[in-house]
């Protein structure tokens, strides 16, 4: 399941291009900037900025919604088969993010920016959720785009077991790892997660001549600290293989979404880095002799 | 090699120059009025065009010209910097009616004296029933006048001024000199058989194209006396030296061919002037200047003659004396017309005439000078091709950056193959150059009007086709339809009444536009511009008349995009998943989405049907085929110099109606795309606002998808970037990528970029619905700036106010 095609997209690799977003990942950072992204079914999002209080949602039958004033009351826990609220509400407050899509319906979106691609370098990149959690359908994917000859890119946390990245080895792709920290507890608390696996995969990866960049989130409270980064930049230059690591500063403009989807945001408040807070760790990984910059 | 001049800093005598136009109040002189109602009145027995002879050697004689403290390149249009010089015999009945309320308009405001308005008063007395709007206007069926006096279609501007939307021969100017024109009129004089009836009106031309000419000589010679006064008066011995040198340039170009460069553009300049002298037509524009130009800078630089700083500075005057040429326009014509621009058009890069990349050293110079003065005029235009210097498209971003929205782009690689399929010869077509805006037409050989004839509003045909004909704005039926919407069975019937009415309205265009040709070629038919277009002289007729070598027009269709959104909502929402019933949908655009209920099917309409824009066939094919059944009926029209000498004299459809999408928007009841009645609708061939939700690769498909071939006269596109999505080396590299990929893959015709300010920003943030479509570089990519929180949207603007 996708939640997102998005065209022109111009710093999730080289070039100009398309990427489709899966939906659902094993991990639930607490900064996540795509918190829709996080389950792997439909989730309902309600923005009442929007809401016209039309009133065709609550025709629908649910357990779970009410009308308040001006706007509508969601209760989140009880929310099941959101998909029954696809196309109901006209003044889009409430929509389904997800969707099914076969592989021929996803081909065909990426075919129409097809010539965009040509020039500079540009293709296809695969983001979520964890593309990589989807099963069989990405290998189907990535052996017609080999065929078509468009590039592809992954952006991935390597939280997956090591067959489902074993299956896309040789296919010419452009890993952009997340490497979010290397101490197992941090990793634990802030993303749900084991780092263990993570490391280890990407120890995997990089013994496998695979094109791979590194990139790290660079989150206050988590790995924003100069110990921590030093660890994380001194792990990647002992891959040998990677040549480049982008630094990528918080942001929380995904916060509307948390409400949006009646979740918590922890990260809420917080307020977002600017490059020059970065600029003391791209200096250490170019004196490692690592290629650094700051954002995708 | 090419060398980049890089940003040099405006000089003291330049920004004093730019300043003092910039804050000049635009005021109205009645020089040129008076002379030719003087010059009129005394020769009433006169034929038209020896009338218009003597009256424009009587302006150029005894209007006031000045030279400036510092001026390097002189000429003035009337008596003071932006006074808007009056032409009575196009129409003058409106300036005694608006006068009063001149100052106060909300756009384009004109501040003029007590005595100038006494002045004008009886100026207009004179020419009641004698000035081309009353006299096209006679022409017209009472039919035609009601078509346009309900707005369906607005042909104001082109009887309320001259054609212009041309570029003369400037090769052929600099080549031979005044004198040179001068010999041919005399030469083909000789030969006029004034025993033929034809020989008589020749005779006539000929006569007043060497009382024209003349005049112009005297007036070039009227500066050289008058920089040889002040010189003899300066007590600055550098600008006494300038002087002389001022003096000395107008005596040579006043007979002769251009020694140098800055001879050269003195001449280009004095052209540029005289043909908006002669008539008050818009879009006149200077062609291909970095291709005329270059041999003299060439020489020069080689020479030692000439540094490049110099030949920029000489460029930065002609830009600020473009910008101090003016045109005054009825309120109604403004409107259409926002900003009162002139669009003296620039044209450089594109390919020589062997398909080589055009682009030179004085390609960079133009860029850079352009960049430099940041003003409205000239409008500059690149033309790009797949083989066009990387550096050069990178230093076009630099520019654009700027943000005031040049240089735009038009597309050889679309254009030439066009023009070549329209039959004109391989050199010419590899010659063209921007018109006005977006338009594009062959430089000293085409006629006028490659675009700007009618304008004609397609969603009130759009509107009439559902009730039968009727068009409920003005209450008329105009054209009885096949039926009403409410009963209508299938969508096809629906598209049948489109096709139904849009041919009959196709039609109305054309007979609305040659009755305005036949008055304009009557009445105020152009001397000078004939003279510098190819083959006037030798034909030894007029434009109008048919003398130049090509003849291709075209009007000038408004609301493409909300075509295109109607049709598909009502074939979707209405035929297709039933959401919406006739009448309902009825009920719902008479009303202006009024109630929940109403603003319910607003919504539906706007957010359950496809929009042009978002590379959805669905509409965007639909849409194509709509328009080229206006197209396809256009193509049968002639123009009125049809089988009179030129080649082509035909039709070709157009979308750069400029801002003619407010007002035309005005007179438009809600439409079924959910747009609220009176608004605004869609500008040129760009989407409507806020609804191409997938940014700029997916616009550009739609967009070409357009049958662009035989949209001759313009597809015009709008694209917002905020400066932070270009700032950064690799995203210009990025734009241009996906530009070369629009151009050469998608034959894109042209494109423009509207870098948007923080005022933007804070309109997006108040009206998101409208904005939808606008995107901004936030931390390191790119957003759809709607989509942002309130906070995130308030530390962008923050942000953007710093870049700007």
């Amino acid at each position: 399941m996708i939640f997102n095609i998005q065209r022109f997209s111009t710093h999730d690799g080289p070039g100009i291009r398309t990427v489709i977003f899966y939906k659902g990942c094993p991990l639930h950072c607490d900064w996540c900037s795509n918190p829709e992204s996080q389950a792997f079914g439909y989730s309902l999002m309600y923005d009442r900025q929007l809401c016209k209080s039309f009133g065709d949602c609550l025709k629908q039958e649910s357990n779970y919604l009410s009308a308040g004033e001006n706007r509508i009351l969601v209760d989140w826990v009880s929310v099941t088969k959101p998909e029954k609220f696809k196309n109901i509400c006209a003044a889009r407050a409430l929509t389904v993010s997800g969707e099914e899509k076969s592989i021929g319906e996803i081909i065909e979106e990426i075919e129409k920016d097809r010539s965009f691609f040509e020039q500079g370098d540009g293709g296809v990149t695969f983001s979520g959720g964890e593309p990589l959690s989807q099963g069989p359908e990405l290998d189907v994917l990535l052996l017609e785009l080999n065929k078509l000859k468009i590039g592809v890119a992954i952006e991935t946390s390597l939280y997956v077991p090591w067959e489902n990245i074993e299956r896309c080895l040789g296919r010419n792709i452009n890993f952009l790892v997340d490497l979010k920290h290397t101490d197992s507890d941090k990793f634990k608390i802030f993303t749900g997660g084991n780092a263990d696996l993570v490391l280890s995969n990407i120890k995997k990866l990089a013994a496998s001549n695979e094109n791979m960049t590194i990139r790290v989130p660079v989150i206050p409270e988590f790995n924003h600290t100069f110990q921590e980064m030093k660890k994380i930049i001194d792990f990647t230059v002992a891959l040998k293989t990677v040549r480049e690591i982008h630094f990528l500063p918080f942001h929380n403009f995904g916060s509307a979404k948390y409400e949006m989807l009646g979740m918590d945001y922890k990260y809420s408040g917080i307020r977002n880095l600017v490059a020059d807070e970065l600029d003391e760790y791209v200096v250490y990984a170019e004196s490692v002799g690592l290629i650094a910059k700051i954002g995708g | 090699m090419i060398e980049i001049v890089k940003s040099v800093k405006v000089s003291e005598r330049i920004s004093g120059l730019r300043e003092k136009v910039l804050s000049t109040k635009p005021t109205v002189c009645t020089e040129r009025a008076r002379f030719y109602t003087e010059a009129y009145a005394q020769n009433e027995d006169k034929p038209i065009i020896i009338k218009r002879a003597i009256a424009l050697e009587k302006t150029l004689l005894g209007m006031t010209i000045f030279i400036d403290e510092g001026e390097l390149i002189v000429g003035n249009q009337s008596s003071k910097h932006r006074a808007a010089p009056i032409f009575p015999e196009y129409a003058v009945d409106w300036l005694p009616e608006e006068m009063d309320s001149l100052d106060k308009r909300s756009g384009d405001a004109f501040f003029i004296t007590d005595e100038h308005k006494k002045e004008l008063v009886e100026i207009a007395a004179w020419w009641k029933g004698k000035v081309l709007y009353d006299k096209g206007r006679a022409l017209m069926s009472q039919e035609l006048r009601d078509l346009q006096d309900s707005s369906i279609i607005k042909a104001t501007g082109n009887l309320t001024s001259g054609d212009a939307h041309i570029a003369v021969d400037f090769y052929k100017i600099l080549e031979v000199g005044l004198n040179g024109y001068l010999d041919e009129v005399s030469l083909f004089h000789k030969q006029v058989k004034r025993y033929e009836q034809d020989g008589v009106r020749k005779d006539h031309f000929y006569t007043a194209l060497s009382i024209s000419i003349k005049a112009f000589q005297s007036f070039i010679l009227r500066f050289q006396e008058l920089a040889l006064q002040q010189a003899e008066t300066s007590n600055n011995t550098a600008r006494t030296a300038e002087l002389l040198t001022i003096s000395n340039n107008c005596k040579v170009i006043a007979e002769k061919a251009p020694e140098n460069f800055y001879q050269a553009l003195q001449l280009v300049y004095f052209v540029q002037l005289i043909l908006q002298i002669e008539s008050n037509g818009h879009s006149v524009s200077l062609g291909r200047m970095d291709q005329y130009l270059y041999p003299f800078y060439k020489n020069d630089i080689l020479a030692g003659n000439l540094t490049e700083e110099f030949a920029s500075e000489l460029l930065e005057s002609t830009w600020i004396k473009l910008l101090s040429v003016n045109k005054i326009r009825p309120w109604s014509h403004t409107r259409f017309s926002a900003g009162g621009p002139l669009y003296q058009n620039v044209t450089i890069g594109g390919q020589t005439t062997e398909g080589l990349d055009a682009v030179n050293e004085l390609s960079f110079l133009i860029l850079h000078s352009v960049g430099k003065m940041k003003l409205t005029q000239p409008n500059l235009s690149v033309r790009f091709h797949q083989n066009i210097s990387e550096t050069f498209m990178k230093e076009c971003i630099r520019i654009i950056e700027k943000g005031f929205g040049m240089p735009a782009f038009n597309n050889d690689e679309i254009v030439i193959p066009g023009l070549i399929n329209l039959g004109v010869e391989k050199d010419d077509a590899y010659n063209y150059s921007a018109i006005g805006c977006i338009e594009i037409a062959v430089p000293g050989k085409w006629g006028y009007r490659c675009t700007g004839m009618s304008f004609l509003n397609l969603m009130r045909v759009m509107l009439a086709s559902m009730y039968d004909g009727l068009d409920k704005f003005s209450g008329k039926t105009f054209y009885k339809g096949i039926g009403n919407f409410a009963d209508f069975n299938s969508f096809d019937e629906l598209y049948k009444a489109w096709q139904h009415q849009i041919k009959f309205y196709a039609q109305k265009t054309v007979e609305i536009d040659t009755a305005v040709d036949t008055a304009i070629e009557e009445y105020v038919p152009d001397i000078l511009c004939s003279a510098f277009v190819d083959s006037c002289i030798s034909r030894g007729k007029t434009i109008k008349e048919g003398g130049s070598k090509y003849d291709f027009v075209s009007g000038l269709q408004v609301g493409i995009a909300n075509l295109g959104n109607s049709l598909a909502a009502i074939k979707k929402l209405v035929f297709e998943e039933k959401k919406i019933t006739q009448h309902e949908l009825l009920h719902a655009i008479e009303s202006d989405f009024e109630g929940k209920e109403g603003e319910k099917i607003r919504y539906m309409l706007l957010n359950f049907a496809p929009k042009y824009g978002n590379d959805d066939d669905y509409v965007d094919l639909l849409l194509r085929d709509a328009y080229l059944d206006f197209i396809l009926e256009l193509e049968k029209y002639h123009t009125t110099r049809y089988n009179r000498g030129p080649i082509g004299c035909r039709y070709y459809a157009g979308t750069s109606s400029i801002s003619a999408n407010v007002p035309s928007g005005s007179v438009v009841p809600a439409t079924p795309d959910g747009r609220k009645a009176f608004t605004p609708v869609a500008e040129g061939s760009s989407p409507s606002s806020g609804s191409d939700v997938l940014g700029p690769t997916a616009v550009f498909k739609s967009v070409s998808k357009l049958p662009t071939e035989k949209i001759m006269g313009g597809v015009l596109l709008n694209q917002k970037l905020t400066p932070a999505t270009i700032s950064s080396d690799a995203d210009k590299d990025k734009l241009v990528s996906i530009l070369r990929t629009f151009f050469t893959d998608l034959k894109g015709w042209h494109v423009q970029y509207n870098i948007v300010s923080r005022e933007t920003l804070l309109a997006a943030k108040r009206d998101p619905e409208k904005y939808r479509d606008l995107i901004v570089r936030v931390a390191g990519y790119c957003a759809f700036f709607t989509n942002l929180s309130p906070d995130t949207q308030d530390d962008i603007i923050a942000r953007t106010e710093q870049t700007l």
